[in-house]
């Protein structure tokens, strides 16, 4: 579906994008990850023909960018902006004809993505009137009213309540088993490890990892620890065997020694600490993803990019 | 093209119900027509009761006769005279002034006329005083009468009957018309001529100035919001361009038909024929013609600011560009062919304020308009294209506000 190859793009002498090279093909979740200021949103706006890039070659079923592609993409964009004055289903309409959409077939649409997201009692209301959920809302329908194949989406679950999360995630698998292509940046890792068939880590513009989840995973090994405890884990980081621990306030991940003794491990955080909970699994993509860039990220940290 | 529509039908249906558009819509006709007719009114309003006008007559001939005349001539609705006229003589002349200088600021008399005999000879002077010298009404009476007592004993000097002097004094009417191309004689006077050019270039200014700030304003907003990489992801910056300016063109037409509707019924029920068909035909092309000039240079100079407050900075310096050729409207009255005013319709900034203005005046010949047009055609073409490089780039910056030397570069890189 989408082929992006040796992306650049610098601004004013700054690289924003130094290389980065990715496949995604439909039916997929795509998940962009990357700390802050990675270059996430320079490579999505190249995508989408917003802004050129220095060099670098993207190509939409095999096909450079064409106006044609226009109508085959939809975007959610990181700022969630509209229309304040206007009605919300106009606004809507609007989009959906700047997609190429006629106005009957735009209508239907509108109405039955308002069904699902359960906005239809807001109908008649101006865009300024809604929450900031329901505008966020707003846009995630202008992104996908037209059926477009491609689907960007950048942070789409920031400022979500959790029921609405998980409406959201819903949409996400029916649009998978609708064969589109869906990809979306985030820099929680929960969301993305929940929802992403294949992943591309950025940091400062290029590809740090990438390729299947499950793939990803392996590859940085089976040895990790989960742990659920009351009391003070800091501990955690010092004793022997642990290569590196992730401390949350009562929980840990601890990332093994090849080496290390499980048993003993645990008789020994057992002494210290009052344990709940232990599960031994695949290294999280938090954790995988602090190994990789390399930099602490405070769990739950709802910095934009 | 298809997008283009979309993005004008967008823009016109959201901004014909915006408030601004709806005052605009209501307001500036009131504004232009206060603007262009209230000062005539407040001048020749008619006075509600008496006025007490002075004389100092230093010649001794004429106070007696100006008195009688000027009471005698002018009256007010009720029939009571308008003047009452009032004879200051205080032996000196220069007493008789300093005693009826201290009646004006007492507000006892209105004004008071001082005749003065020339010592050379019989020559006289005149002079009116009055703490409201802007009452014109009564300083051109006063003059006027003054004027023809003066001649009346002249005249009865140069030994003329009474019905000889009648004779001589004996009034007439001076009327001033307009001839058109054919020489055909047209109704109207300077003033009517003087209140349409106004008006038309009002119309002209409001339109521009009110069409230019909501293209600003929406292309802000859209920047400030980031809505505009939604808009550029479904159509190329080009379309989201022409679909603005077509959209607002037809807001602006929108406006102008109204105006023109109110305009030609309020004309057509008093009965002027105040505009020609083909005297209106041309106003609109120009008026076209800068509305899209304008429109280019509005979004050039609009879409690389991040803020309102930057724009307002803008809107003044471009509304300077649109008010001056207002002001060229009285002496370009005067003399409707001047070198100035014909070199002034080649810069595409005046040409269809300044067109305007000539062809409500006096109609330029054939071949001026022929190369005007074409010349706005081309300056419009111009500025589309360089509005569009600025736009193109423009609309994605954000942060610092870009130099000028970087414009410059957007627009070579074109």
């Amino acid at each position: 579906m989408l082929s992006v190859s040796h992306l650049r793009k610098e601004f004013d002498g700054t690289v924003a994008v130094a290389d980065v090279s990715f496949e995604v093909r439909r039916g997929e979740v795509f998940g962009l990850l990357g700390p802050n200021g990675a270059g996430k949103t320079t490579t999505i706006r190249a995508i989408l023909n917003i802004l050129q890039p220095d060099s670098g070659t993207i190509l939409y079923d095999g096909k450079p960018f064409s106006e044609a592609v226009r109508n085959a993409v939809g975007y959610l964009p990181e700022e969630r902006g509209l229309y304040k004055k206007s009605k919300l289903l106009d606004t809507i309409l609007y989009f959906g004809a700047l997609r190429g959409l006629s106005r009957t077939k735009a209508r239907g649409e509108a109405l039955r993505w308002l069904k699902r997201l359960n906005m239809m009692e807001h109908v008649q209301h101006k865009v300024e009137e809604l929450s900031k959920g329901n505008q966020q809302k707003i846009q995630f329908i202008t992104a996908v009213l037209h059926d477009p194949p491609l689907i960007i989406l950048d942070e789409p679950f920031s400022g979500l309540d959790p029921i609405n999360q998980e409406l959201l995630k819903d949409i996400f698998l029916e649009l998978k088993q609708a064969e589109k292509a869906v990809i979306f940046s985030t820099h929680q890792m929960d969301q993305a490890e929940k929802l992403s068939d294949e992943i591309c880590l950025i940091n400062h513009g290029k590809v740090v990892v990438a390729g299947a989840l499950r793939d990803v995973k392996r590859r940085y090994g089976s040895n990790a620890l989960a742990l659920e405890f009351q009391g003070d884990g800091a501990f955690l980081e010092t004793i022997a065997g642990v290569r590196k621990a992730i401390l949350y306030g009562n929980s840990a991940e601890l990332q093994l020694e090849a080496s290390a003794n499980l048993r003993d491990l645990i008789a020994l955080v057992n002494e210290r600490v009052e344990l709940r909970k232990v599960e031994i699994r695949e290294p999280s993509l938090q954790a995988i993803f602090l190994e990789a860039v390399g930099a602490a990220l405070p769990a739950g940290q709802e910095a934009r990019a | 093209m298809n997008k283009i529509l979309v993005v004008a039908r967008w823009e016109f249906m959201e901004k014909v119900k915006s408030k601004l558009f709806l005052i605009g819509l209501f307001v500036t006709p009131v504004i232009i027509l206060a603007v262009s007719f209230l000062p005539a009114v407040f001048v020749t309003q008619e006075d509600k009761s008496s006025k007490v006008v002075g004389i100092i007559d230093e010649s001794g001939q004429v106070a007696p006769e100006f008195a009688r005349k000027l009471e005698s001539e002018y009256h007010l609705s009720n029939g009571q005279p308008n003047y009452i006229v009032r004879i200051i003589s205080e032996g000196s002349l220069d007493s008789s002034v300093a005693a009826a200088t201290q009646l004006v600021v007492r507000d006892e008399i209105e004004g008071f006329c001082v005749v003065t005999k020339n010592p050379a000879g019989d020559t006289l002077a005149a002079e009116y005083r009055s703490k409201s010298v802007g009452d014109v009404v009564l300083s051109s009476r006063a003059e006027q009468t003054l004027r023809e007592v003066v001649t009346q004993v002249r005249a009865s000097l140069l030994g003329l009957t009474a019905g000889a002097v009648k004779t001589l004094l004996s009034k007439f009417d001076f009327s001033i018309s307009k001839l058109s191309k054919e020489g055909e004689k047209e109704e109207g006077d300077f003033m009517k001529i003087f209140f349409k050019v106004l008006i038309f270039m009002m119309m002209m200014f409001f339109l521009i100035a009110t069409s230019g700030q909501i293209l600003v304003r929406s292309v802000i907003e859209e920047k400030s919001n980031r809505i505009v990489e939604i808009l550029v992801s479904s159509c190329s910056p080009t379309e989201l361009m022409s679909g603005k300016v077509l959209g607002l063109s037809a807001l602006g037409l929108t406006q102008l038909a109204f105006w023109a509707l109110i305009g030609l019924s309020v004309a057509f029920q008093s009965g002027h024929s105040v505009i020609l068909p083909s005297e209106g035909l041309l106003l609109v092309l120009y008026f076209i013609l800068g509305y899209l000039f304008y429109a280019a240079i509005f979004i050039g100079a609009g879409s690389p600011l991040n803020t309102e407050q930057e724009a307002q900075q803008i809107n003044t310096y471009l509304i300077l560009l649109l008010v001056l050729p207002v002001m060229l409207a009285t002496p370009a009255m005067k003399d409707p062919g001047a070198l100035w005013l014909r070199v002034l319709c080649y810069i595409p900034f005046f040409t269809p304020t300044v067109m305007a203005l000539r062809i409500s005046i006096q109609m330029p010949s054939a071949w001026e308009i022929l190369a005007t047009s074409l010349l706005m055609v081309a300056a419009v073409w111009v500025a589309m294209v360089v509005a569009g490089r600025i736009f193109r780039i423009g609309i994605l910056s954000t942060g610092k506000t870009p130099r000028l030397k970087d414009i410059v570069q957007w627009v070579r890189t074109g």
